[in-house]
Formats: C-alpha cells, structure tokens, sequence
C-alpha cells in the first residue's frame, strides 16, 4: 500500500509540475488597511473592502490602489516572482513539470502576499460650531488647486 | 542535466512578454491614473465622433507567458493612456490554440470626447 502512494506520488510529480501541485496555480492575498473599509482595486476594478482576501491565478502581475474618501490613496504592484518550488522538477526529474509549472502560472509567487496599508490623510476638515480645524498635509497632489495662503502673523 | 539546465536558464533569459508592436498616428495629451478607458471587445461598437488614433499587435514570442485576454488588454490600456487614447477597441482575436498558448490581439485605439465609462463595455475578470 506505501509503496502503490509512493508510487502515485511520484507518477503525479512526474506528469505534473512540481510547484503547480506544491503550491497551486492560484495565490491567497490579504489586504488589510487603517482605517478599515477601504475599496481595495486591482487593475482599476473594485473588488472588495478591507479586510479582504483574494485568490489570484500567479502568472501575471497585478496593480493594486487602496482608496478610501478623505485619504491619500495607497498603491502597491503585486510582483510575480520566482517560486522555489519549480527547483523540484529538476531534483525530482519531473521534466514534464518544466513545461507544465511555467503554463499554469505556477512557477511564479505573488509578492507582496499581504498588502497593509496605512492610509495617509489628506486635507480633511472638520467644522465645530464656530471653529475650523484643518488637517495639514506635507504633501501636495497635482490636482489641487490652491485657495489661500497662510501669513506669519505676531506671537501676541 | 546539463541539457535540462540550459533549457532552464533558456526560458529565462528570453523574454516571457508578448511581442507588442504598436503605432500612434496621432498623440493626444497622457491620461491619468483616473481617466477612464474603455475596453470595446469585437461585438461592442465604437462610438460615432470617436477618433482614431493608433493601432497594435499583440503576438506570441514562444516563450510568452502573461498573454492571456486580461492581460494584454491592461498593456493595451497602459499604451492607451500614455498617448491619450480613452478606447481600447479588439478589432480580431485569435484564441490560444495548437499552435499558441497566447490571445493574439489586433487594437485599435481611440479619444472619446465624453464619458467612456457609460459605453457597453467588456469588463476585466480579477479572479
């Protein structure tokens, strides 16, 4: 009996790719953001909010945009990689899996395997009664357009 | 081995893109991040006032590995929006077959002068 699994086993590894069964053809990705229920895009398509998980296929890169009202939006590309796995076919002399791992997409890791972003504020403000406070933002974005200009007045 | 690993290092060292070759008779202003492009595939029509403004070719290198419909589209709309194109349009799509594991693409690219995101349009499949 151990030697009929051994044997599917290695049949398996033999006519498949070695990372394909190892680690499969699709990858699990998080993202996570602060503050939450953030809409979380891949390729410019929303496809949930945060927390969030998905299961990509690896052969190919994909670029992420973290968006939530009020806040910088935060992106990241998630890199194809090599995956380690695909070394296996040559140990195990899977030649088969040379070729096979590559056409899945499986020779490939999707790196980062979670995205945690922590979203910068913008320029929001809040009114309260008579007082205005306002959110300072070092960093300025092309699309704004400038209102006003703050004066250094006297330390009275 | 020996042989195994210079296939190997073979497959690495030649590119895994698809072999794009594209033309722009016209270069508008680049779009940004958040101008929207469309993708019109072969059923979906261009709309009347839009113009053309290049062409590309997506084909098979033999050794292409991120050539799948999805995937070219989004080199497509990268291309599109450096040169001011808002529609990505498949004019003919050959299907992976015997011959090729890739979509081999024909596009032809387009400015809308209005909102292209209320076109029916093909959507991209995350999965």
């Amino acid at each position: 009996m151990k030697i009929k699994n051994t044997l599917l086993l290695l049949s398996l590894i033999l006519v498949t790719g070695c990372a394909t069964i190892m680690t499969g053809v699709r990858q699990k990705i998080i993202f996570n953001s602060y503050p939450g229920r953030a809409a979380v895009l891949i390729d410019e398509v929303e496809v949930g909010k945060t927390p969030f998980q998905i299961k990509l296929s690896r052969n190919r890169n994909y670029q992420v945009m973290i968006k939530l009202e009020g806040y910088k939006a935060y992106e990241v590309t998630l890199k194809r990689k090599f995956n380690a796995w695909y070394i296996g076919n040559i140990a195990f002399g899977g030649i088969i899996g040379l070729v096979i791992d590559p056409l899945t997409g499986a020779i490939y890791t999707l790196t980062p395997k979670e995205v945690n972003a922590e979203l910068n504020g913008k320029t929001a403000f809040n009114r309260k009664k008579d007082n205005i406070y306002i959110d300072i933002a070092l960093e300025t974005d092309p699309g704004w357009k400038k209102v006003g200009q703050l004066e250094k007045g006297s330390a009275n | 081995m020996r042989i195994t690993l210079s296939i190997v290092a073979l497959f690495f060292m030649v590119s895994c893109s698809p072999k794009i070759t594209s033309s722009f008779d016209t270069k508008h202003p680049a779009l940004t991040a958040e101008d929207k492009v469309a993708f019109l595939d072969i059923p979906h029509k261009v709309p009347s006032g839009a113009k053309k403004t290049g062409t590309a070719k997506f084909g098979d290198t033999g050794f292409t590995t991120d050539c799948g419909f999805d995937s070219n589209l989004i080199k497509a709309r990268k291309a599109a929006r450096e040169n001011g194109a808002n529609i990505v349009k498949v004019v003919r799509k050959k299907k992976p077959d015997v011959w090729s594991s890739c979509y081999r693409l024909e596009i032809e690219f387009y400015f809308y002068d209005g909102d292209v995101s209320r076109l029916e349009q093909y959507q991209l499949q995350i999965k």
